[in-house]
């Protein structure tokens, strides 16, 4: 449904998206995960028509973004991350336009939109005008204009920055719903755990390009079953590294280390709690000491770590 | 073309939601033509009162009195009696337009030809009133000099009598003054002068001045709600709608047409009420009506495409905003708003005839006094059909090249 290849963008000598490549089938939702500016909007713009690719392909539902623009636009329902709504035109009157924008006309039109409405749970508030609505509605109704037209593929574009829990709850249900109905979706977010219920299968973006791809299964996997540790205090920079790479050549293979600032540390390695003992005892050695610590389960987060070096939320 | 349709159809939607906008537009230019209105077209004339303070009682000082409250004069001037130190006062008080003084004596030194002089004391604070009465006191003073000179020996001899002249010596006085009449009578009825009446060329008749506004503040009108339309392409950017088109396969020119005939039919109507009160206030022939209605709507299109262009240039809405009202103002003075350009030094009024708004309220002002309809140039019409065309390809380049993505 969707193919993207060795697509690049660049200004000038910046490089805003590396070659990338990955696709997405019917039934499925792929992410695009990634810090902000890693190149996520840059590679859905690209995707959506709005910007021309400095080199490699797009194509949506078999239409080349580019040389078939808007057959592939026609294909392509897009949810952007900021809503996009007239205020002054009632609910109706907003799914009508978008509709039409999407060429849907008569009969077709009054039907989805009918749809629509009550898939979004505005049937009842249908005339009433947008600005009257809560934040929770407004993004229920952005999204029901993103799909008024049954696109087969849908990018989603960080739909849930802030929005409430209960709003992101029925979102997620909705995207599901979708997903369900055998369209294909793109959601780009920085919120792994999103990713993880959401994805069938992701892309891990950074400065431009895709460090990491596969089903949220198979990414996981790369960890294994370490668990993440991260101890905070103060470390002296260097003896902490040379104390933690001791440990790694007395034995412990599977640590690794994630991550060292001053007042942190990361390490990813199995069975950490039995490793404690040790790990404290190397860095008291150091001259370090240790205030804090957090030891938790292996997930994207923590991969995005171990493949990046920093936090996903920097 | 059914996007453009569309596309017309929210923008007309949308704005009904904002009718607040619409008065404002409104009401600026009607309440600056009301104010101009009554003051340029009210008949009201000029109206003071010269104090006169008659110390002499005399018959000569009632003629004088006389003269000041006849004819056209006294449609002008009420004539009132007062005191010397009341009179004084309320003239300084700015009550009257003069303050007249005749003295004492005043009669029997004309006729005795001796040295007399009256006082005239004029408000200050006005102008025309007040150099009326002066002339018209110099005028006196001449016409007593001359009747001096011509009547010298019968007023002598009038005054020099102790006792009340007897029937002969009236009748003897009255012949003497008729034949001194009879001979300068041929000199002064007519005046012994040849004149040639030259007719001066056949002029067009000046529209009233109050008429001459009418078109200026119409235009006004049309540059606010044009202004104000325009900066809706800035609107849409900010709540991300204009983004969302870009996702789309709708294209972008039809969306803009869409929004030029939308702001054509909100301007039509914000200029037609202007026009429709202008037609009924100067009472201009409703024939002319669907013409100026056309020429207006197509002058909104025309200010909203360039309005438009220009605020897209910007970096942000905030700028563009005031940038098009810094703008507007200039536009408005010298384009007639203020003051009609007929009324206007000449090279005053050609530099605001290339403003846009001068030219179409020229263009309007012809269609308005002109002797029929259609009056308006067809190079006019062109000219403004070729600068909406220009004016839109400007904002669709801008709208393609960037400021609907971002």
């Amino acid at each position: 449904m969707l193919t993207v290849k060795e697509l690049s963008k660049n200004y000038g000598d910046f490089v805003a998206v590396d070659r990338i490549s990955f696709s997405a089938g019917k039934g499925s939702v792929f992410g695009l995960l990634g810090p902000n500016g890693a190149g996520k909007s840059t590679a859905i713009n690209c995707i959506a028509g709005l910007l021309k690719p400095t080199s490699g392909h797009a194509a949506v539902a078999g239409h080349d973004v580019v040389s078939d623009g808007k057959a592939a636009r026609s294909n392509l329902g897009v949810v952007p991350q900021e809503l996009a709504l007239y205020e002054d035109l009632s609910a109706i009157e907003n799914l009508r336009y978008w509709g039409k924008a999407y060429g849907l006309s008569g009969q077709a039109l009054d039907g989805r939109v009918t749809e629509v409405l009550e898939y979004i749970g505005l049937n009842d508030r249908a005339k009433d005008l947008p600005r009257e609505f809560s934040g929770g509605m407004k993004r229920r109704l952005n999204f029901g204009c993103g799909i008024v037209h049954k696109p087969p593929v849908i990018l989603l574009d960080e739909p849930t920055v802030g929005v409430d829990p209960q709003s992101r709850a029925r979102l997620f249900d909705m995207v599901e719903a979708e997903r369900d109905a055998g369209a294909c979706i793109v959601y780009t977010t920085h919120y792994m755990e999103e990713a993880e219920r959401l994805c069938d299968s992701l892309a891990i973006i950074d400065h431009g390009k895709l460090i990491a791809q596969g089903s949220v299964d198979e990414l996981r996997a790369k960890l294994g079953a370490r668990d993440v540790l991260q101890l905070s205090g103060h470390f002296p920079v260097e003896p902490t590294k040379q104390a933690i790479s001791a440990l790694i050549e007395r034995g412990n293979a599977d640590l690794e280390f994630l991550a060292q600032e001053e007042d942190s540390i990361t390490l990813t390695l199995s069975n950490a709690s039995q490793h404690l003992p040790t790990i404290f005892e190397a860095v008291a050695g150091t001259g370090g000491n240790v205030t804090e610590t957090s030891l938790r389960s292996p997930n994207l987060e923590t991969l995005f770590l171990l493949l990046t070096g920093t936090e996903l939320r920097e | 073309m059914s996007f453009a349709l569309t596309s017309f159809k929210k923008d007309i939607a949308r704005w009904r939601q904002d009718y607040m906008a619409t008065l404002i537009w409104l009401a600026i230019p009607l309440l600056t033509g009301g104010l101009i209105t009554t003051l340029m077209g009210s008949d009201v004339k000029p109206h003071g009162t010269l104090l006169l303070v008659d110390e002499d009682q005399t018959f000569l000082s009632e003629l004088i009195v006389g003269a000041y409250s006849a004819g056209e004069l006294g449609e002008l001037l009420s004539v009132e009696k007062t005191g010397f130190d009341e009179g004084f006062e309320r003239v300084n008080d700015g009550e009257a337009s003069g303050l007249l003084v005749i003295p004492d004596g005043f009669a029997v030194a004309f006729l005795e030809s001796e040295p007399v002089t009256l006082t005239l004391r004029t408000n200050p604070s006005q102008t025309i009133l007040p150099g009326i009465i002066t002339n018209v006191t110099e005028i006196l003073l001449d016409a007593g000099f001359y009747a001096h000179q011509l009547f010298g020996d019968e007023i002598e001899t009038f005054t020099s009598m102790t006792e009340d002249p007897s029937d002969a010596q009236v009748a003897a006085i009255a012949v003497a003054i008729q034949n001194k009449m009879e001979t300068v009578a041929p000199r002064l009825f007519p005046p012994l002068i040849e004149i040639e009446i030259v007719e001066p060329p056949p002029k067009e008749p000046t529209p009233p001045l109050a008429l001459l506004f009418m078109p200026g503040i119409i235009l006004m009108a049309v540059v606010f709600s044009a202004n104000g339309l325009a900066s809706d392409f800035w609107r849409e950017r900010e709540q991300g709608t204009l983004r969302r088109l870009a996702f789309t396969p709708a294209r972008m020119g039809e969306f803009l047409i869409g929004k030029a005939l939308a702001a054509a039919v909100i301007v039509g109507l914000v200029g037609g009420v202007t026009l429709v009160l202008g037609f009924l206030y100067h009472g201009i022939s409703f024939t002319r009506l669907p013409t100026s209605l056309v020429w207006i709507a197509l002058s909104g299109i025309v200010l909203f495409a360039w309005f438009g262009a220009l605020q897209m240039l910007f970096s942000n809405q905030k700028t563009a905003s005031v940038f098009s009202m810094m703008l507007v103002f200039p536009l408005l003075m010298a384009g007639g708003s203020f003051f009609p350009l007929a009324v206007l030094p000449g090279w005053i009024a050609a530099i605001g005839r290339i403003a846009p708004n001068g030219f179409m309220a020229h263009s309007l002002t012809l269609e308005i006094t002109a002797a029929g309809p259609w009056s308006i140039p067809l190079l006019s019409w062109l000219t403004l059909i070729l600068a909406a065309a220009i004016g839109l390809s400007i904002c669709g380049w801008r709208l393609r090249a960037g400021f609907a993505r971002t």
